[in-house]
């Protein structure tokens, strides 16, 4: 029987339409704007000034405190001007914008294809490159790398587990990779498992992308044949189930074990990367490569086959600018989202630029994302089944439109990954997970300034 | 037949008494001493128990108010001068009379003024909204339109305009309680003195955008230019990060900042129409409102005031 997690999931059918496309390079704009907030934690710092000549990879932001992370230009050209620019949400976030002139890159960087699989001994080295080289985790969180590769005191990593779920639908960039860089995934997961000194890494991939299984298993083989440190690597198939790639998901599913409320996925001695992320930790360590570059898919009922993309683009591009690379907005869509459809937001700026973080541009139609009228809750429970944390949307649902604020946090609101299984599940249509989102920030708030207090 | 019938009376009676007994022993023992004022000052309060007064309800307040017994620091918005009158006799005590206030909607993003960008889908809350994305104007700092401040109104006093998309307050219902300040995730809504026969003046708008931005988001935006501060001869008004701000106890009501905001963003309302000088009848447009430059936010305002200055004077 193939691995799944065991409480709660749901199953939207997965609309892989642009799984078959290969990964075509997206030309640079004229201008690109570099957010300083592309991570999780503080903000970086700008340390370039307007009318300054930047290469592509040199470091225009630096990290502003312990969780945060370097920010490096991802063309070569002069800095226009650095000021508040909005978001895709219309947020008022620094911004770089830089002029691009040619395309050149800076010191010390190894552009060529050539495959490096000799993983240096030295860790600390190995951490500078990848919190230097301002790699973040790719599977949404954006969270600093090096601080997720940095052991904590007592606690120690036994498994690392790579999530190649990819549980979203219409999203296909990690299954791009995986097909078309497996090698350079598999290394990368190779040089974390040494930092962390664990004995196992698991790929996870679920089981509706057989061929980057078969990619990625190959691609083991291959390393383990030519030297010892890939072993113990392997790839665990599991039953395709939204959210897969939730980091308590995953471990649950790949090694059967559950962390507990409020607890981090390393008391129970694992640690979670995506494969992009693996993938950008080998162009860091290997090839003192900086995240300038990241994959994206385009994709959506409405867009013709044609144009259906997997973009390898420049972090800082404007989703206007792919937009228009690919043609424009299809006939058809209402909304876009960047991200996939479950967990996704949708760009109420198109101007705004992509961020490290950025996986997809999604065209959705108007069938798919008007809301049909609420009605009232019958206590089916289907929310209760679908939730994978173990939650009860429900009654949170409840809870917070009374603000109960104990109540909810008894009821471990600050638990809920906002995977919205609960929403997709409910009859009633029922905006549950709008609700609970906005009533977990104020719990979770409550929460800090209570630890604050202390 | 007739003994049982003497026998169960005779032991319940007694039951009775022993347990009556105790109960009175054990009310004894225990009594909880509560002073008799609260429950006299509680009966002279409004009974709306809206929190508005800073306590847990309207017998929360009445404690509070007996066990400081002052009450410089205990004000009952809903009530009033009236009931904080009725709860100094009952006490005992002086009070001080507080200005009527009111809330004031400080947002003219009406739908000519601020046009959309994009549409909202979502569930309608103004703080669901606000959590998801800036809003579905230009303006990330005005009112979002989806209402949270005429749910959280205990007394009716705020409805939405459909046609504006903003909400509007019903001076005489609002009660000041501040419901709706603490709702609104954007923090549009003020309260602010009710003024002299309900006369005021105020800057209708909080985006804190540079001018050009915020001009170029919504025409009736204060753009920070700072005209409002120079011509006020009571150092009323304030410009910080690119927005007025009208201090209501400063404010003497000239209404020069009206005449001089180019964005028609400072509103004048209640103010008796005034008369026009056979002299002077073409310019006195400008010292009738918040209208001058801008014929459409003149025609707007009509719309949102309560009571409107007639425009063909």
């Amino acid at each position: 029987m193939k691995k799944t997690f065991s409480i709660g999931g749901v199953h939207p059918a997965d609309k892989k339409i642009s799984a078959g496309c290969r990964i075509e390079v997206l030309p640079t704009p004229q201008t690109v704007y570099i957010s300083m907030s592309q991570h999780l934690g503080a903000p970086a710092t700008p340390v370039v000034a307007v009318g300054d000549k930047v290469k592509a990879g040199q470091v225009i932001g630096e990290p502003a405190g312990f969780i945060s992370a370097y920010v490096h230009s991802s063309v070569s050209g002069t800095v226009k001007s650095i000021g508040p620019r909005p978001d895709l949400a219309g947020n008022k976030v620094t911004h770089i914008e830089i002029a691009v002139e040619g395309d050149e890159w800076a010191d010390g960087i190894d552009l060529s294809e050539t495959l490096v699989t000799e993983i240096p001994a030295d860790n600390r080295f190995i951490i500078d490159r990848i919190k230097s080289n301002g790699v973040v985790g790719l599977g949404g969180a954006t969270f600093p790398t090096h601080v997720k590769l940095t052991p904590l005191e007592g606690k120690k990593a036994e498994i690392l587990i790579l999530n190649g779920a990819e549980c979203e639908p219409y999203l296909t960039s990690d299954y791009r990779i995986m097909l078309e860089k497996p090698d350079q995934i598999v290394i990368g997961a190779a040089i974390m498992k040494q930092v962390l000194g664990g004995s196992r890494t698991v790929i996870g991939i679920e089981d509706n992308k057989p061929e980057a299984i078969e990619s990625v298993r190959t691609a083991i083989s291959r390393l383990q044949a030519k030297s010892a440190s890939y072993s113990g690597i392997e790839v665990a198939v599991l039953k395709k189930k939204y959210p897969q790639g939730g980091e308590k998901q995953l471990i649950d599913a790949v090694a059967h074990r559950q962390v507990k409320s409020m607890g981090l996925p390393i008391d129970v001695g694992a640690v979670v990367q995506n494969v992009a992320t693996s993938l950008a930790v080998y162009d860091a360590v290997m090839k003192n490569r900086p995240l300038t570059t990241n994959t994206l898919t385009v994709t959506g009922d409405c867009l013709p086959a044609d144009r259906q993309k997997n973009y390898l683009f420049r972090i800082g591009v404007p989703f206007s600018f792919i937009i228009e690379q690919d043609g424009g907005i299809p006939e058809g869509a209402v909304k876009v989202i960047s991200g996939g459809p479950m967990m996704g937001k949708a760009i109420s700026n198109l101007d705004a630029t992509t961020v490290k973080g950025s996986s997809s541009v999604l065209y959705l139609t108007a069938e798919q994302t008007v809301r049909k009228p609420e009605s009232n809750c019958i206590r089916c429970a289907k929310c209760v089944e679908a939730c994978p944390m173990g939650l009860e949307p429900f009654l949170l649902n409840k809870l917070a439109r009374n603000g109960m604020m104990d109540e909810l946090e008894q009821n471990a609101i600050q638990d809920c990954i906002e995977c919205g299984c609960c929403l997709y599940s409910c009859p009633a249509n029922i905006p549950l997970l709008d609700v609970i989102r906005v009533a977990k920030g104020d719990v979770m708030r409550a929460i800090r300034a209570r630890s604050a207090k202390k | 037949m007739t003994t049982t019938i003497i026998w169960t009376i005779a032991i319940l009676t007694l039951l009775g008494v022993v347990l009556a007994v105790v109960l009175y022993l054990v009310a004894k023992k225990f009594k909880v001493e509560e002073d008799s004022r609260i429950d006299d000052v509680e009966k002279v309060l409004p009974g709306a128990n809206c929190g508005g007064c800073g306590n847990a309800g309207c017998r929360a307040f009445a404690k509070s108010c007996v066990d400081a017994m002052n009450l410089d620091s205990n004000f009952c918005p809903v009530g009033g001068n009236e009931t904080m009158k009725k709860v100094a006799a009952v006490l005992g005590l002086e009070v001080k009379e507080k200005a009527p206030m009111v809330a004031v909607v400080r947002c003219n993003g009406t739908c000519e003024n601020r046009p959309k960008v994009n549409d909202y889908g979502g569930y309608s809350s103004c703080r669901v909204k606000a959590s998801l994305y800036s809003g579905d104007t230009g303006c990330a700092f005005g009112c979002l339109g989806c209402g949270d401040c005429v749910a959280a109104c205990q007394f009716g006093a705020i409805k939405m305009n459909p046609q504006t998309g903003l909400p509007e307050v019903d001076q005489e219902k609002c009660t000041a309680c501040g419901a709706c300040v603490k709702a609104c995730p954007k923090n549009v809504i003020e309260l602010r003195n009710k003024g002299p026969r309900g006369m005021r003046v105020f800057v209708s708008c909080v985006n804190r955008d540079k001018g050009a931005a915020a001009r170029k988001a919504c025409s009736a935006a204060c753009i920070g230019c700072g005209k409002c501060a120079k011509v006020c001869p009571h150092g009323a008004i304030t410009v910080e990060n690119n927005l007025a701000y009208i201090d209501f106890t400063k404010c003497k009501l000239c209404k020069k900042c009206v005449a001089e905001c180019p964005t028609g963003a400072i509103h004048a309302v209640n103010f008796p129409a005034v008369k026009p000088k056979p002299a002077t009848a073409a310019a006195p447009a400008s010292s009738a409102g918040p209208v001058s430059a801008h014929p459409a936010a003149g025609a707007k305002e009509a719309a949102v005031k309560e009571k409107p200055e007639t425009k063909e004077e």
